[in-house]
């Protein structure tokens, strides 16, 4: 062929388009590199809500893809404040700083006030003052990367990137790639600042707000259980709470407030101190004029109302448990008998917090070895659940439960109670539900009957508890067996024709 | 005297105090153990682990009641509290590794499994958290934002809260944190704990706190195999169970125990005492029913995870509960045949249940367990 020359041209041209082409793939393979690693950063740091969390995810993930060592300083609110530290490699570590130390690199503190919204290369020799967060050998002579972290105007730190002498500078296409992945971290570390704040302060409400724990008193056993049906906030409109007293037995209260949630919570929560502070001002017991002086200091404070038992608890010489109780409209507390028999308390009286001047009603009880005294709010036997997903668990069904708890101590005949309301309810919204047992111990060694209450033989029934034990096997982790089958009371007698 | 200190006589002296609900004996006996040198891992571990699974065992055969069984494991768990801080006491506390929180599943009350777990770990140095028995997705989520543990661990007793456990674990997931389980629930060598996208499983509490320094800090790497057909039969069990339950009560009206009508015999009413019994043909019929829902709650767990060994273990059990209590377990039989009918539509499930029938067909008397 003659015209060899543009035999040449054509020779080229699949070689330059090839060449283009593989540009083109370069470019495109790059920006699918950088959306799935701007994805995993919104998908990591979106689920996370706490602080602490967020804050160790977001310097480990700019490691490798963006830097070999990154360190984030934290809003200050004083004189220090915090930082954290991953790389290079695996280290990792965390601390404070002087404010005044960070003030000495300009971009530096710009980014940490919110005035520096693009990235910024700081040069080695302004790098000098940040020894004290920066790993040594990465400072020494190379530039780094700052960043802010911002949701807005709210500023939430300062992202500072550095690598190490074997990689190149940051590029155009770098800073570009820091600065998008720094608004979602910013975004993500602000709320969950944010959060982690309000989370602290329901904190320290809740706990101000939750049931303290059982005293342990001579003569005594007490149970309780506690679930509030505000799961997630572990707050609630029921409220319980047992002191003992200098003279021997225990004196406590158990109610419940209309409603439910924080409003609820609230109440209950003033309630419970002002009961608290009445039993520091007087002399001894007086049920019913607490409740008197409770109702004027609950229909002041506002529209709500509440249910209440008040009473104490002496153990006697004789082994037995004298009870007194004052009722202002709250479920009858039940008591269960040695015999497996359950009787009601009835007591009567009106709510609390309901009209100027009620009445209340009042109550003595003797609890023999072993017996117990149940108080119980109005979330157990209305939870909603069953077969049908619709009936209440009912007070015929607490009954039964109760008269198979014969044997059992306090705090598992409590715990047994909150576990099958829990079962009845399979996973269902529920009311808040809260239960005290209090018992007088058993005489000598308890001896748990063999076969179950009197009244509950039924010839060649099986009980058939809801919870089987399931498969036996190694337990763990603890290796441990099958505890509190999760069913109702199947106090029969095994293997009766 | 064996290697550890726990002799079978001290087991057997252990065991006797729980029968009796000793609370006094049971505690001074696994304290004194510790003080006298044997390390409270092994007290836990070797005594008070494996005295429990013979509670259990006691309730199952028929031997125990249960508020004998509860009495008996409350006092388990005074023991676990009593050898912790006794160990404590004597200042054996390593340095902070890290935060643990331990929970049960949702569904799932076998707590003293976790209370162990959590004692060990607090014998380990590790700083933990334990959210006690039946903790919702909710309450594990909330607990997990507010107080950033680094490893959620999960303990399952019971293999129908395994679609439960899923949930747990999927939770976990989502807010970044990985998840360590535990627990008989998981299956052998926690079969289960992998298939639901757990990221470590250990079989007890030593094991798991050897994992956990072994592997710290722990990473999420664990990936559900739950498959998405799987999902969509057990949504339609779940819609359907009271339906299910509604027909095999009728079906199995005179075969299965409970849920035969018969003359009431209810206790004397007498003022202001109530009647407390379960004698009532409407309780029996509860009871009845309620068992039959765990095992419909078993069936749905096994085609959940895809493996009918969930299935055929819990009618394995469902057998030796029935057998104890004089009762002709074949009713059983007559259970999964009157399922077929209604759940034709299911392949995945049908094959479930035949497998359990098959089971049920040529389980030899005497086996308990399914190979």
């Amino acid at each position: 062929m003659t015209d060899g020359g543009s035999g040449g041209t054509w020779g080229r041209a699949p070689a330059q388009l090839s060449q283009l082409l593989g540009l083109v793939e370069a470019a495109l393979f790059d920006e699918r590199d950088r959306s799935a690693f701007l994805e995993e950063t919104a998908r990591r740091l979106g689920a996370s809500l706490h602080h602490g969390r967020t804050v160790r995810a977001l310097v480990e993930m700019v490691i490798p893809k963006l830097a070999d060592a990154s360190v984030v300083v934290l809003p200050a609110s004083g004189r220090r404040t915090h930082w954290h530290r991953a790389g290079p490699g695996d280290a990792r570590s965390a601390g404070e700083v002087a404010v005044a130390t960070l003030e000495r690199v300009p971009k530096v503190a710009d980014a940490l006030y919110g005035l520096q919204p693009r990235p910024a290369v700081i040069r080695p020799r302004e790098m000098a003052a940040l020894d004290d967060v920066m790993p040594g050998e990465l400072v020494r002579g190379e530039e780094a990367l700052v960043v802010q972290l911002a949701a807005g105007g709210v500023p939430a730190g300062a992202l500072i990137m550095l690598r190490g002498p074997e990689r190149p500078r940051f590029d155009d296409a770098d800073i570009e790639l820091a600065h998008e992945f720094a608004v979602r971290a910013g975004l993500a570390l602000a709320t969950a600042a944010l959060y982690s704040q309000q989370a602290h302060t329901i904190a320290v409400l809740q706990a101000s707000m939750a049931p303290e724990p059982l005293p342990v008193a001579d003569g005594l056993r007490l149970g309780a259980a506690y679930r509030p049906a505000a799961e997630a906030l572990r707050i609630s409109g029921d409220y319980y709470h047992v002191a003992p007293c200098p003279a021997g037995g225990v004196t406590f209260f158990f109610g419940d407030v209309s409603g439910k949630g924080a409003e609820a919570a609230v109440l209950a929560g003033q309630i419970r101190q002002s009961l608290r502070t009445l039993a520091k001002v007087k002399r001894g017991p007086d049920p019913l004029g607490d409740l008197r002086l409770l109702n004027d200091l609950v229909i002041s404070a506002g529209h709500r109302f509440t249910t209440l038992v008040t009473g104490s608890a002496r153990p006697c010489d004789d082994g037995s448990v004298q009870v007194e109780i004052a009722s202002g409209g709250h479920l009858s507390p039940l008591v269960l008998r040695g015999d497996g028999r359950v009787t009601e308390i009835v007591c009567g009286g009106m709510l609390v917090g309901a009209v100027p001047d009620p009445s209340f009603g009042r109550r003595e009880i003797r609890l023999g070895p072993g017996e117990l005294m149940l108080l119980y709010s109005d979330g157990l036997t209305e939870a909603r659940g069953g077969m049908s997903g619709r009936e209440i668990y009912g007070d015929e069904r607490l009954v039964d439960a109760l008269a198979g708890c014969v044997g059992m101590q306090a705090p598992s005949v409590a715990e047994r109670l909150e576990l099958l309301t829990t079962e009845w309810l399979a996973g269902r919204p529920h009311d808040d539900i809260s239960v005290l047992t209090l018992q007088a111990p058993p005489r000598t060694l308890p001896a748990p009957p063999r076969h179950g209450s009197p009244s509950h033989h039924q010839p060649g029934s099986p009980g058939a508890p809801g919870g089987p034990g399931g498969p036996r096997g190694p337990r763990g982790p603890g290796g441990s067996a099958g505890e509190g089958p999760g069913g109702p009371a199947s106090t029969r007698e095994p293997g009766s024709p | 005297m064996s290697v550890t200190g726990i002799t079978d006589a001290v087991r057997a002296d252990f065991d006797a105090r729980l029968a009796d609900a000793d609370e006094g004996g049971a505690l001074e006996l696994a304290v004194g153990l510790v003080t006298s040198g044997v390390s409270a891992e092994d007290v836990l571990l070797g005594l008070v682990a494996p005295a429990q699974v013979r509670v259990g065992e006691r309730w199952e055969s028929g031997e125990w009641t249960v508020a004998r069984e509860h009495a008996a494991t409350h006092v388990s768990r005074l023991a676990v509290d009593a050898v912790a801080s006794a160990a404590r006491t004597a200042g054996r506390s390593g340095g902070s590794p890290g935060h643990v929180l331990v929970a049960c599943v949702d569904g799932e009350w076998h707590v003293l499994p976790s209370h162990i777990l959590a004692e060990v770990l607090r014998l380990r140095g590790f700083r933990v958290r334990a959210l006690g028995g039946s903790v919702s997705p909710h309450e594990l989520l909330s607990d997990v934002h507010q107080n950033g543990p680094d490893v959620v661990a999960l303990s399952c007793t019971l293999t129908f809260n395994l679609p439960l456990a899923h949930r747990q674990i999927e939770t976990c997931r989502c807010a970044g944190v990985p998840v360590i389980t535990g627990g008989t629930g998981f299956g052998p060598g926690g079969v289960w704990a992998h298939a639901l996208g757990a990221d470590l499983y250990a079989p007890d509490a030593r094991g798991a706190a050897e994992a956990l320094l072994h592997h710290w800090p722990p990473v999420r790497c664990g990936e559900s195999s739950v498959r998405a057909g799987a999902v969509e039969e057990y949504a339609a069990l779940v819609r359907r169970r009271p339906e299910l339950l509604a027909h095999l009560a009728h079906a199995l009206r005179d075969v299965f125990p409970g849920l035969r009508d018969r003359p009431g015999t209810p206790g004397t009413p007498g003022t202001p005492c109530i009647p407390a019994t379960s004698a009532s043909p409407a309780w029996e019929h509860e009871e009845g029913t309620e068992f039959l829902g765990r095992l419909l709650d078993s069936l749905a767990a096994a085609v959940f995870v895809d493996d009918e060994r969930v299935f055929t273990g819990q009618l394995a059990f469902a057998t030796t509960y029935f057998s104890a209590r004089s009762v002709d377990p074949r009713c059983l039989l007559a259970m999964t045949d009157a399922l077929a009918d209604p759940l034709r539509g299911s392949p995945r499930t049908l094959n479930t249940l035949s497998a359990g029938r098959r089971y049920l067909a040529t389980r030899k008397p005497g086996s308990h367990r399914p190979q």
